[in-house]
């Protein structure tokens, strides 16, 4: 595709814009967006939150004026907004909403061109894909270190290494961290970096806003993180936070309420973005029938974050009011209803399950289908799947709540639209398998993790038909089969997806090929590990081990230190992941624009594609994933001549 | 598709159905069953066992099919052929699954209803009962009704269980006992945050939800003891918060309800140190000789001496504080709040009892 290999035409494209303007020098630094402007901000905002709390206790003639945990709860709202703020997060608007001289956008803020363009707002989705994956990785690195510390703890029956309270902030602080931070995110960066590519879109309909999106994770994981350091220790009510017992614990979990505020908030603006984009921005002739299927999936993702979330803010600003403005939403001796809770919870949390699934289930359609070297098996049926289960996934939220005390006749409607789930999700599995069906596949890294991922999945799905149904349910619910479910469904099934994308995407984000040998190290070691370590739960949690425990019964101490040591073997793996990322990336071989020989818009620019992504405006003239079909073409450039029928062999 | 192929797909498959029916088969999955609710429930695992080997076999015979005849040398630049899709093939697996999973909802809608069933809840028996019932809380007895079946109230806080037999006037303890072949209606009550009654030979679990009452049937049928245990993070005494059931013929269990009612009152009407200590559940998680308790879970209180001397009061003035204040002084080894405060709410006459007893007791 001759028009289509683009080499950096920075010059070229700038010259369209007007010239950056110079540095500040001298004490300007501090007022120009930037670190140097933090220091004074994060300061001013603090004492604008500790001000305020003071003025109005004293005002109301509340003692004592200066209160630590009323201070600390305020301050996780003004602190982070400080930090944006002198980060440059509102700049650009400011202007704008006091009526000031809108400053002519000279792109200095987009693209990369060292490594310290990576730690300032940056508008390019390019840089904005990979500073979601590098913060979420690092939030994935800490909260599996976090799941060792249990491991450890949980390898003989008794205490060991921590008290029950820490033990109950380490699980709340793991689980908190790889959804909130880790797979939610991690899918929007690898959506990030890749959606505009996949339309033939020059970047993400809102660049300001997605670069405010992004910095508003490490916000998030900080908070998270530093939980473990205030009195009383980290959030220790689960993930989940069931309320009246949240309301009653230490101050961590203000941390876990406030954190999740601003990783939804995130959340939220980037789904908003993705749907404008898609919506928006496609290249000519891409219709929605010939969307590739991650922004398909992308699409429905983004469809169930901006309807889902709003819900789980509010479920934590009940929680937080409860205990901290004495509301009683949750208190039953004032009128409050503790289910209510749930009921809020699990109506964002279980849409969740999906936000975390669909767009891995659009990475392994792109993976299989290219690996492969065939057409997406039933392409539309894939596509419609996706919608089956954004409609039907608000409706199944109550199957979290089979024993909890709620109105007994729903949940046999519940029951009935959770098992309904499984038919749209066995059309994608089964559609998979199809594409697989006489193909010409290729074993790279991302296709095994791709394989890795549909069996995996399979195995949690079907551990989902058990938990679908209520008799078992009843059985099973809180127990370690429960924790089996969600690591077959989250880790066998969204990391492996994770894994998949950002091994099949590595040439085009850095450029350089990864290792291939270390790459399938990594999945081997992973897979047997992950069964090894999560198969067991199912057997101790039928058998009778409750989760959230760090104390057990002696009879489940053999395979619980089996399970132990299996964890640190999976744990293990990662650090072969992390040594070929790093070295990869700077020493890797260099990558061709196409290594996959992908049909994607995206693997038709340069790896790493031009700073604007395409040079020429791509003509989209058919499906996605022709492969087989003699002569087709996905996307043209400008120059390029489409194939008259005639000419085409057939 | 050749002959050949098919052939060595069924024997892939069966290959794989055998494989994952021997973990199925040959790994004691369950848990014994101990009561008729619990057979009900195996019923559902099996059926739904059942088919998911089916679909294990189907996927993994697949997969690894493709795996070892599908797969491209790496110099092989060829495509497969440009198959896009089978309306047919995909109706077929849109359809199986959906009837799969109706017939699993059908079966566990019918369990569920079978399990939840109380023998007889007629009308006339509702208008006795409403005469004669007595209350603790929300939740009520049956109201001598022999027909309705027998109620246990239980009492679930931080963390420990209290079980309450209002059909047999105070009878109350932190162990609950059943009698054997007869249908039991838990009343489930909590006095502070969420917890889950789960034994797992029963089967059966519900949560404790504070301000409401919920409920759960239990037929016992199997002699024996059995933990229970909280399943719903309730605080960081959560892993501790276990109990017993034991099942007991219908005559020892008569022999022990009256043992409660007579045992219950000591001489004058004043409830005995000793009638305290069990019907408030301290047997639950601590060891005491003269009460029989061995719980584990807290400190051992034939020690009570020493930990006075530790924590430099008087015998009698620590143990009151204990009781009142668990967390004034907590013993090297232990945890504080893992004790409920609620203890202090109890009449002073009670405590006064426990004092003494517990004093007189570790001496």
């Amino acid at each position: 595709m001759s028009g289509a290999v683009v080499g950096f035409h920075e010059d070229e494209t700038q010259a369209e814009h007007p010239a950056p303007a110079a540095p500040p020098r001298g004490f300007r630094r501090l007022l120009a967006p930037g670190w140097l402007r933090v220091l004074w901000t994060i300061p001013l905002f603090f004492g604008i939150g500790a001000g305020l709390v003071v003025l109005i206790r004293w005002l109301e003639g509340w003692d004592p004026i200066w209160n630590g945990s009323v201070i600390t709860t305020v301050e996780l709202t003004t602190v982070p907004l400080g930090f944006l703020v002198g980060l440059g997060g509102f700049d650009y608007w400011m202007r704008y909403a006091t009526g000031a001289a809108t400053q002519a956008e000279d792109h200095s803020g987009h693209g990369a061109h060292s490594w310290r363009d990576y730690f300032r707002i940056n508008t390019d989705h390019k840089v904005i894909g990979i500073q979601y994956l590098v913060t979420t990785i690092v939030f994935f690195v800490i909260a599996g270190l976090l799941a060792m510390f249990m491991r450890a703890e949980l390898a003989r029956p008794g205490m060991q290494f921590v008290d029950n309270q820490t033990f109950n902030g380490l699980f709340s602080v793991h689980a908190a961290l790889m959804i909130f931070l880790f797979v939610i995110p991690a899918f929007a960066g690898i959506g990030n970096y890749v959606i505009p590519l996949m339309l033939g879109a020059p970047d993400m309909a809102f660049p300001r806003l997605n670069a405010l999106s992004f910095w508003l994770l490490p916000i998030a994981g900080i908070m998270m993180v530093s939980s473990f350091l205030v009195p009383g220790g980290a959030f220790a009510a689960g993930w989940t936070g069931y309320a009246p017992l949240s309301v009653h614990q230490p101050l961590g979990t203000v941390f876990f309420n406030m954190g999740v505020q601003w990783a939804g908030a995130s959340s939220i603006m980037t789904g908003l973005n993705f749907l404008v984009t898609i919506i928006t921005m496609r290249a000519p002739g891409m219709t929605f029938w010939r969307m590739p299927l991650l922004v398909w999936a992308n699409f429905t993702t983004s469809l169930l974050v901006v309807i889902a979330t709003p819900f789980i803010a509010g479920s934590q600003f009940f929680v937080m009011f409860d205990r901290v403005l004495h509301t009683h939403f949750f208190d039953y001796t004032a009128g409050g209803y503790p289910l209510g809770y749930q009921h809020i919870f699990w109506f964002y949390s279980h849409p969740a399950v999906y936000i975390m699934m669909l767009p891995g289930f659009g990475i392994a359609s792109e993976v299989i289908s290219v690996m492969a070297r065939k057409p997406i098996f039933g392409y539309r049926l894939m596509a419609l799947s996706l919608m089956a289960i954004l409609v039907l996934g608000f409706s199944v939220w109550a199957h979290h709540m089979f024993v909890a005390g709620m109105a007994p006749w729903l949940r046999v409607p519940m029951m009935v639209t959770s098992m309904v789930i499984a038919v749209p999700t066995g059309i994608k599995v089964f559609s998979w398998l199809a594409t697989l069906w006489d193909g010409r596949i290729h074993f790279y890294t991302p296709m095994l993790f791709a394989l890795g991922f549909v069996s995996m999945f399979v195995i949690g799905g079907l551990s989902g038909i058990y938990l679908a149904a209520v008799p078992i349910d009843i059985h099973t619910s809180d127990t370690y089969f429960v924790v089996a479910h969600i690591h077959y469904v989250l880790f066998g099934g969204s990391l492996f997806t994770i894994f998949a994308g950002i091994y099949f995407w590595f040439p085009k984000m850095t450029g350089r090929m990864y290792n291939e040998r270390l790459g399938k190290l990594h999945f081997w070691l992973t897979f047997v590990g992950f069964n090894l370590t999560f198969f067991p739960m199912h057997y101790l949690g039928i058998q009778g081990m409750p989760r959230r425990v760090a104390d057990y019964a002696p009879r489940f101490a053999d395979l619980n230190l089996f399970i132990s040591i299996a964890s640190f073997g999976l744990g293990a793996s990662t650090v072969v992941f992390l040594y070929n990322m790093i070295t990869s990336w700077r020493f890797g071989e260099r990558a061709p624009a196409n290594p996959w020989r992908s049909l994607t818009l995206e693997w038709q620019v340069s790896s790493p594609p031009p700073i604007f992504n395409f040079d020429e405006i791509p003509q989209v003239v058919g499906n996605p994933y022709e492969y087989g079909v003699p002569g087709a073409r996905h996307g043209v450039f400008n120059g390029d001549r489409v194939p008259e029928e005639h000419e085409v062999p057939v | 598709m050749r002959r050949g192929s098919i052939v060595q797909l069924v024997v892939l498959g069966m290959l794989f159905g055998a494989g994952a029916a021997a973990v199925a088969l040959l790994i004691p999955w369950l848990p014994d069953p101990a009561s008729e609710q619990a057979d009900r429930i195996d019923f559902v695992f099996w059926f739904v066992t059942a088919i998911c080997i089916a679909i294990f076999a189907l996927v993994a015979a697949v997969i690894v099919y493709s795996i070892i005849h599908f797969r491209a040398r790496p110099d092989d630049d060829e495509d497969g052929p440009p198959t896009h899709g089978h309306t047919g093939l995909e109706i077929v697996w849109t359809a199986i699954p959906a009837a799969l999973v109706t017939a699993i909802s059908i079966v566990s809608a019918v369990v569920l209803a079978k399990n939840e069933q109380l023998p007889n809840t007629s009308s006339a028996s509702a208008a006795r009962s409403a005469q004669k019932s007595t209350v603790d809380g929300l939740c009520k007895s049956r109201g001598g009704d022999p027909m309705k079946p027998l109620v246990v109230c239980v009492t679930a806080q931080q963390f420990s269980w209290l079980f309450k037999y209002p059909d047999y006037g105070s009878a109350s303890s932190s162990i609950l006992r059943l009698p054997i072949h007869t249908t039991v209606q838990l009343q489930l009550q909590s006095l502070d945050v969420i917890h889950s009654f789960w034994v797992p030979q029963f089967g059966q679990k519900q949560d404790a939800v504070p301000g409401l009452l919920t409920k759960l049937v239990i037929t016992p049928k199997r002699l024996g003891t059995f933990s229970v245990i909280c399943t719903e993070l309730c605080g960081l005494g959560h892993a501790l918060m276990r109990s017993e059931s034991i099942v007991l013929t219908g005559d020892k269990f008569a022999a022990w309800t009256k043992s409660q009612q007579s045992g219950a009152t000591g001489t004058g009407g004043a409830p005995s140190g000793k009638a305290l200590f069990v019907s408030n559940g301290c047997d639950g998680c601590h060891t005491f000789k003269p009460a029989g308790a061995k719980g584990t879970v807290g400190p051992d209180l034939d020690k009570l001496p020493d930990f006075a001397r530790r924590a430099g009061k008087p015998l009698e003035q620590f143990i009151h504080d204990s009781i009142v204040n668990p967390d004034a002084y907590v013993e090297p080894g232990y945890q504080k709040g893992v004790m409920p405060g609620t203890f202090a709410s109890l009449p002073a006459a009670q405590i006064d009892a426990l004092v003494k007893y517990l004093q007189q007791g570790s001496k």
